[in-house]
């Protein structure tokens, strides 16, 4: 019997399919391979394929690819049991051969944890462009190979100009200090987009990019190093809902169900050699994304500006232009930030039992 | 009116002045003066911070929760903070303990290089909901884009805020002002400076700090604190109201919080004794002034010669052993006549 906490991720899927299913139907009878597959990325796209198995009979093998692959360490242990579910315990960076009957690819292998960015650069960097490297290439030996996908980051347009509302797939005027340890995730993605043209190039593989921006949903673990992240985890513990900085930054955020949909859908109809943005085109400030969790719960929890004592704050802005695809895919946002975050609680609090 | 959030570790640093000796009075009487003066942050523990007691770094008279519930129960106002170094605490042992006896504020503490060992005690007390700041200790050692990328770590691990430690007293004020204006230019986080009175600058230093940017400074009571001692709190108070930043700090009340420590916790005012300047010049910890005149008496020779010694071959915290290594191979040069 599922348990509570997992309906809400199967009312998600089924909602973000509504009148959608057949828009996946490149899915079906194909072999899905996913590196780094037992993230947040690949745990939403694997519950959203097993969805599809189970309710629209798409008949969808998935593979997920990971250095960490055993049951206990995956997020969902309840897909690890399915039959259409397969483990490869595998480091990305040494990937020799992919299994023969993998049609479609999805190259996710690396952390976003900024934690491991900083305390780690090398291995940040070796995961992102040895891996890229290794993964494209086994790919490009796939005999029925039909799609593959890389995801980037929306790091790689360095910082968003304040008076820019949204960057496009164009965007170039962010700067990246490329001598900077700092700069090791964003820089190392910027590599494995080259990496990807120069594949597509000399191996004529038919991948396209995509460019991530941020995301929220059940399976997201709330002591990432993200404002939203800590806001909730704040929220959950009683408060205060702590902002570092005067709250001016300004957010957008794509709840899971959504952004496992769009991943789908690129990956299947995105034109190939093409980079596309995956994020909620509405942005938020800080401070009212605070207001707005403190608000969720019955007894409302206030919110405070920390770690500036003067009251004033460095504010930056990370926002995407998805006008690609929604125009090229028809693809757009069907769930709100509100519900987002409403669903996010909830699932945090049955996954505690707080709210059984 | 610019803000600046005192911090004043005298029940802690303090404790290096003492032998970790405070007693429960001591600290009930210190804390209550503290909280009635508005001092924001109240620091309590061993001088190494939570879980240090050893008879490497000193046995303390106190286990760590005696001397927090003492504090907790004189802080009404006034936030109670503890101070640790990952290795010397552990989390389980040490600081859910502490968390658990009312702890507000936790700092987390490495040397200037090795902020990836505060990761899990700052995740953990984040967690906690707890405030938590990242301290970089002997920050003179570490160039100013060196001591950017520890900080970013503690930043990225979940830190409110960063502290710079003098802990030797060997900077110079145009150099804490390079290195704190580096930090609050490309921190997204409140920066702070913890200066110690070696060269007679603690109180410039600090100055220089918070014209630099930082908004969050040390001091305790008097200096009370290792060697030279930290910067005189009531000193530091004073002074930045004339230059004209708020502390929230009524200045009659922590003057009269001097007058306790001087009462009851200061057994003699801080001096910059020679070993206490040349261990600032040398650049070394300043609690290693203590044992070194010690071990310098036993093996009879010069403690400055010991401390120059120690800064030459960079000794920091922990490596008290290398005291009596160099004091025992000077006294072989100076047995066999070896001009030094």
């Amino acid at each position: 019997m599922k348990n509570s906490a997992h309906q809400i991720i199967e009312q998600d899927c089924e909602q973000v399919l509504t009148g959608s299913v057949e828009q996946l139907g490149g899915m079906r009878g194909e072999t899905l391979l996913i590196t780094g597959g037992t993230g947040f990325v690949g745990t939403w796209i694997t519950e959203l394929i097993a969805h599809l198995n189970d309710h629209y009979q798409f008949g969808t093998r998935v593979k997920l690819l990971s250095s960490q692959e055993s049951n206990s360490r995956f997020m969902a242990p309840h897909l690890g049991v399915r039959k259409d579910v397969e483990f490869i315990r595998q480091d990305v960076r040494t990937i020799a051969d992919l299994p023969v009957d993998v049609t479609l690819l999805i190259h996710a292998a690396a952390s976003p944890d900024t934690r491991l960015h900083a305390s780690d650069p090398l291995r940040t960097i070796r995961v992102i462009t040895q891996g890229t490297d290794a993964a494209l290439a086994a790919a490009a030996r796939l005999p029925r190979l039909k799609r593959t996908m890389n995801v980037s980051s929306a790091l790689i347009y360095g910082a968003q100009s304040w008076e820019v509302n949204a960057m496009s797939e164009t965007y170039s005027g962010g700067l990246l200090d490329c001598s900077s340890m700092l700069s090791s995730y964003a820089e190392a993605k910027r590599v494995g987009e080259t990496l990807v043209a120069a594949y597509r190039n000399e191996h004529r593989l038919p991948i396209v990019n995509i460019r991530p921006f941020a995301f929220i949903g059940p399976y997201q673990r709330l002591d990432r190093p993200w404002a939203i992240n800590n806001f909730m985890r704040d929220g959950l513990l009683g408060g205060p809902i702590r902002i570092l900085g005067d709250g001016e930054t300004v957010r957008s955020y794509m709840y899971a169900s959504d952004m496992a949909f769009w991943f789908l859908r690129i990956l299947l109809d995105g034109v190939a050699g093409r980079s596309f943005n995956v994020g909620s085109p509405v942005g938020i400030r800080l401070k009212d994304l605070a207001e707005q969790i403190g608000g969720c719960f019955p007894v409302p929890i206030p919110v405070e500006c920390r770690g500036l004592i003067d009251g004033k704050g460095k504010r930056s802005k990370m926002i995407p232009d998805v006008g690609v695809a929604e125009t090229l895919l028809g693809l757009s946002i069907k769930v709100d930030l509100e519900t987002a975050i409403q669903r996010t609680l909830l699932w945090n609090q049955k996954q505690s039992g707080k709210n059984e | 009116m610019k803000k600046i959030l005192i911090s004043d570790p005298t029940l802690r640093d303090g404790n290096h002045a003492v032998k970790q000796q405070l007693t429960l009075e001591q600290v009930a009487a210190y804390a209550a003066s503290a909280n009635a003066a508005g001092v924001p942050i109240v620091e309590v523990g061993h001088g190494n911070g939570l879980g240090a007691s050893s008879l490497q770094v000193g046995m303390s008279l106190l286990e760590d929760g005696a001397m927090l519930k003492a504090a907790r129960e004189n802080l009404t106002t006034s936030k109670l903070g503890i101070f640790l170094i990952p290795g010397f605490a552990t989390i389980n042992k040490d600081l859910r303990p502490a968390l658990d006896l009312g702890v507000d504020v936790v700092r987390v503490a490495s040397h200037c290089t090795e902020a990836d060992t505060t990761q899990r005690h700052i995740g953990f007390a984040r967690e906690c909901g707890k405030e938590v700041y990242g301290v970089l200790m002997m920050s003179h050692m570490a160039q100013a884009d060196i001591l950017l990328q520890e900080c970013r770590k503690m930043e990225s691990y979940g830190a409110e805020g960063v502290i710079l430690m003098d802990s030797a007293g060997a900077s110079l004020p145009f150099e804490v002002s390079e290195k704190v204006k580096s930090l609050v230019d490309h921190l997204n986080i409140a920066v702070g400076y913890h200066a110690h009175n070696n060269l007679g600058l603690a109180v410039a230093n600090s100055i220089a700090a918070a014209q630099a940017g930082a908004v969050i400074l040390d001091g305790t009571a008097c200096g009370f604190g290792a060697g030279a001692g930290n910067t005189p709190l009531e000193i530091l108070v004073a002074v930045l109201a004339k230059y004209g930043y708020n502390t929230g700090i009524d200045l009659y009340k922590m003057l009269d919080a001097a007058d306790v420590a001087r009462a009851k916790l200061v057994e003699r005012t801080p001096v910059i004794s020679s070993a206490s300047l040349v261990s600032g010049l040398a650049g070394v910890f300043s609690a290693f002034s203590t044992p070194v005149e010690r071990v310098a008496r036993e093996y009879n020779v010069d403690p400055r010669d010991i401390l120059f010694e120690l800064g030459r071959r960079k000794a920091v915290a922990g490596q008290e052993d290398k005291i009596v290594e160099i004091a025992d191979e000077l006294a072989r040069k100076k047995s066999r006549g070896t001009p030094e």
